[in-house]
């Protein structure tokens, strides 16, 4: 009787994690970690599309607003992309930092600053505004690099 | 015979000065020196402007150089250090002596991996993107965002194997200090001791000097520019 209640707390238990994690996007931290490189590669591909276009001397304005949009979004989405599990110990090979997992309170304000920043440039593009977009671009390219300086390991030289 | 050869303290025949290398290969082969750290450094240290710009002046160094290779002075020119397996391989085993002014036939070959490797480093550095394709090279619009994060992780090994063949270049050097042959005086100053039976090297014009260097300047210029004439 003793085993079998046992038993089923178990079960419970284990029902209740998988429901939880279900909850948070039943995500696994390698799934996640993964998903994270994807998104973050959409990002740095949505700014060298911007840039090129920028000097190609004839900037297709429409293609620019896609970019600015899926940049806005993901800076949203981007403190989810950190879950607890997705970190080093995934044995993913990454650049993330484990001072992202650490330092919390930072990292959040990091991303903080980039929702922001992303935020304004994809309204000034929407917008079409052209005078306050390079200035809101710098911005949102010195929050992407102001994160990286800390939780973000250099490239091997 | 290594009598003849140049700073030899141990010469019988008077030595007289020779201006062996001509000013704009040794300022070519200075700024080099200094660019190359300097580009190494700035780019470890975050300074991605003066990456670029470090870059810039490297390809217009080579391109001035290779042009140099092919009008400049003779000791410049490939056609006179570029030699064939045999001469190097006799070379080394002694056979050749001294008696040439210039680049010896193994040293020639490690003026071409040199300049070669640069050129490819250069020219991967064109191409690079960062992870968040704020910092790029002039002509990475023409790659997409993966190809260019490739191009750079070549970057960054090529660099290491510049990094070896810098180090081969220096042992050699020391070697010769050893055999008491100086290269880095004449490198600084241009004028090497040798023997009079040597003739000198023929100079390049000023002319020569100032096409080649306009030349390498525009095409530096054109490609920095994302290869367009637009400013």
């Amino acid at each position: 009787m003793m085993r079998r209640t046992a038993l089923n707390s178990i079960v419970a238990i284990g029902l209740g994690l998988s429901a939880s994690a279900a909850l948070a996007g039943g995500l696994s931290g390698v799934e996640a970690a993964k998903d994270r490189q994807v998104h973050f590669k959409e990002m740095g591909k949505a700014m060298k599309t911007i840039f090129d276009q920028l000097k190609s001397g004839a900037p297709d304005q429409s293609l620019i607003k896609v970019q600015t949009a899926l940049i806005a979004d993901h800076a949203k989405a981007l403190p989810s992309w950190f879950p607890a599990d997705s970190g080093p110990s995934t044995g993913v090979k990454m650049q993330a930092l484990p001072v992202v997992w650490t330092d919390k309170a930072n990292f959040a304000e990091k991303a903080h600053n980039l929702q922001i920043a992303a935020a304004k440039l994809n309204a000034v593009a929407q917008a079409g505004s052209t005078a306050e977009f390079m200035p809101a671009l710098k911005a949102t390219g010195d929050a992407c690099k102001s994160c990286h300086e800390t939780f973000r390991q250099k490239d091997p030289d | 015979m290594i009598l003849g050869a140049s700073g030899g303290g141990e010469a019988e025949t008077p030595l007289r000065p020779v201006r062996v290398w001509d000013l704009p290969t040794r300022l070519v082969h200075w700024l080099i020196a200094a660019l190359v750290p300097f580009s190494w450094w700035s780019a470890t240290h975050d300074h991605l402007s003066w990456h670029r710009l470090s870059g810039y002046v490297l390809m217009g160094l080579l391109a001035f150089r290779l042009i140099w290779g092919v009008v400049g002075s003779s000791t410049a020119r490939f056609s006179r250090f570029v030699a064939g397996p045999r001469t190097v391989l006799a070379y080394t085993r002694g056979r050749l002596g001294e008696g040439r002014i210039g680049h010896n036939p193994l040293g020639g070959w490690s003026v071409i991996a040199l300049l070669t490797v640069l050129a490819l480093q250069i020219g991967l550095g064109l191409f690079a993107v960062d992870e968040d394709a704020i910092e790029a090279g002039p002509l990475s619009k023409f790659v997409s965002f993966d190809t260019g994060r490739a191009i750079t992780h070549w970057h960054h090994e090529i660099f290491w194997v510049l990094v070896a063949l810098i180090t081969v270049h220096l042992v050699a050097i020391l070697i010769y200090t050893l055999r008491r042959k100086t290269l880095v005086g004449p490198m600084i100053t241009g004028v090497a001791r040798l023997s009079p039976s040597l003739a000198a090297p023929a100079l390049a014009s000023r002319t020569r000097v100032i096409i080649a260097a306009a030349l390498a300047a525009s095409l530096t210029w054109f490609v920095a520019h994302g290869l367009s004439f637009r400013t």
